[in-house]
């Protein structure tokens, strides 16, 4: 398993276009973030120093969603390649174990996306309090139980739906399909909130998005996204399992 | 050595590879013959786990590929040239394979070396000719120092330097035990290299031989005779089983009939003979001859297909 992690891992830094994408995807989402905190007066109707800090952390780390979406899009296109490209070929004859070599490019996504997550929102915040103390506010503290539930909580997003673009991708064999799956997944809560009560009722606490907020505590209380912390990571654990399976599974079965 | 049971592929409603039983041995190169689509590339894929068979096995040192705990140290394959990632270089490709394996990387430049791509190893493979990728998929398929080598269609896209190394590099593998299957459509090639030929048509095996039994059987063989009394001798050949044709050169080609015995027969009825040649086919017709009517893609039109003439 070691030997095709390694392996893994040099597929995605050999390629000059992965160091510069993952480069270009920190920069950007840093600086999205910045855009989102310090325009609160024309996004959300108030003034950033009306905002408690806790607000102005939160606008700042919306950057972690462009993030994610962005992660999705280079792990759909990184693993796609071994289709288009063919090099399965030579993957599959190096480890025909697939249930083994899929491990290995999860495990390697999911070192990938947990770096990436920790940096981006270390530096997320390290920017949230430029911007505190340019407003004059008070410094962001993670002593302070509800801006470490949502630090926390929010690093959990481009992992999961990384982790997801890799089952989705394999089980797909294209980019595009792995791409469009965890778009889907994402936007699927926008669409069900369009449906009455019983309807998201029902569909709501099953998204992935709904333990993600719980797990940051911005799921309003009471409502049908609220979930509790071990039920949160429950389910997306069983998101991430049933997909895997059903990756594997397909993946055992497909003749190349 | 491989062995391969009953193997049988069949997608949907077309059968791929029927009930396809043979050994490749070590120490010999395999040439793997047959029209296209007749199941050549499926059969090897099956061997490398690629494909699933639908039925049979295919054991290497009676085990199945997946189950090798270092595979590419018993079998290396060339499946497809192209199938490398274009933005990585030569030596990126085999390092990567390397790690994969846990093969020391100092073996990635020995192959560079060895397949002659020492002084590109650092550009891209996009920016290599077909004759390059195939050299780099035979470095890969070494890399390994497998005791089996696959190659299919490695002959595709080299030039002259090439095919003579590919030559003198799988006759050395086999020289040192090592088992070669290869798969090519340049039968001059295959003749030339393979000790013996396994040949397929729309996934039945139709033969299982070295070149020179493949000729022995073949309808194509026969003895060319030039003779003072046509006519007595075909009476006296007709009479031991020849089955003879005259052409307009009033040569007769004999078939069923050893030269030596031709030579006899002529000797008791004192006929004098003003040529007696054994005539053997090339591999391309005994190849023809062999897939005739077996074939799932023939030309129709007007454009020369490889191997024929047009009538």
């Amino acid at each position: 398993m070691k030997n095709v992690i390694q392996a893994e891992h040099k597929k995605i830094f050999f390629l000059r276009f992965s160091r510069v994408y993952l480069l270009f995807t920190i920069g950007i989402s840093l600086v999205a973030g910045f855009i989102f905190s310090v325009t609160t007066h024309v996004t959300q109707g108030r003034a950033i120093t009306d905002l408690s800090v806790l607000e102005v952390v939160s606008a700042n780390m919306l950057g972690i969603d462009l993030a994610s979406i962005l992660l999705i899009i280079f792990t759909g296109l990184s693993i796609s390649r071994e289709f288009t490209a063919e090099t399965i070929y030579s993957s599959l004859t190096v480890c025909p174990d697939r249930k083994k070599f899929f491990m290995g490019k999860y495990i390697t996504f999911f070192f990938l996306s947990i770096v990436l997550s920790v940096l981006l929102i270390a530096l997320i915040y390290l920017s949230s309090q430029v911007i505190l103390m340019m407003n004059n506010m008070d410094a962001a503290n993670l002593a302070n139980a509800d801006i470490r539930q949502f630090v926390l909580g929010i690093m959990v997003m481009p992992v999961f739906y990384c982790l997801l673009t890799v089952a989705a991708t394999i089980f797909f064999k294209s980019s595009g399909g792995g791409i469009a799956f965890s778009i889907i997944v994402i936007a699927f809560p926008a669409l069900i909130n369009m449906f009455s009560d019983t309807v998201q009722k029902v569909l709501l606490p099953i998204m992935p998005q709904s333990a993600i907020h719980s797990l940051s505590g911005t799921a309003a209380e009471g409502s049908f996204e609220a979930l509790g912390t071990f039920t949160s990571i429950g389910l997306l654990l069983l998101w991430l399992v049933i997909t895997s399976l059903i990756a594997i599974i397909s993946f055992q079965k497909r003749d190349f | 050595m491989i062995e391969i049971k009953n193997l049988t592929k069949t997608f949907k409603d077309k059968i791929s590879v029927n009930q396809l039983s043979l050994i490749i041995h070590p120490g010999v190169v395999t040439g793997f013959l047959g029209p296209n689509g007749a199941g050549k590339s499926t059969t090897m894929k099956m061997i490398l786990g690629l494909t699933n068979p639908s039925e049979g096995s295919v054991t290497i040192d009676g085990q199945s590929y997946k189950d090798l705990k270092q595979p590419i140290s018993k079998v290396g394959a060339l499946i497809n040239g192209d199938a490398v990632n274009p933005k990585l270089t030569a030596k990126q490709h085999l390092e990567l394979i390397a790690a994969a394996s846990g093969i020391p990387e100092k073996q990635t430049e020995k192959m560079l070396i060895e397949t002659g791509l020492e002084n590109v190893k650092h550009k891209q493979v996009n920016t290599f000719s077909l004759g390059m990728k195939q050299r780099l998929g035979i470095a890969t398929a070494l890399l390994g120092n497998p005791e089996t080598v696959i190659l299919d269609e490695p002959f595709n896209g080299l030039d002259v330097d090439g095919i003579h190394w590919l030559r003198e590099l799988t006759k050395k593998l086999a020289q040192n035990g090592k088992a070669v299957l290869i798969s090519s459509h340049l039968m001059s090639e295959m003749q030339m290299i393979a000790d013996r030929m396994i040949i397929l048509a729309q996934g039945n095996l139709i033969a299982d031989m070295t070149v020179a039994e493949l000729a022995e059987t073949s309808l194509g063989a026969y003895v060319k005779v030039r003779c003072e009394n046509n006519e007595e001798l075909i009476s006296l050949l007709t009479e031991k089983g020849a089955d003879i044709k005259q052409n307009k050169n009033k040569e007769l080609h004999v078939h069923h009939l050893e030269m030596k015995q031709i030579g006899l027969l002529a000797k008791e009825k004192n006929l004098a003979l003003y040529e007696l040649t054994k005539v053997q086919p090339s591999l391309e017709e005994l190849f023809v001859e062999l897939t005739e009517g077996k074939m799932d893609y023939v030309s129709t039109g007007t454009t020369p297909v490889e191997g024929r003439e047009l009538k």
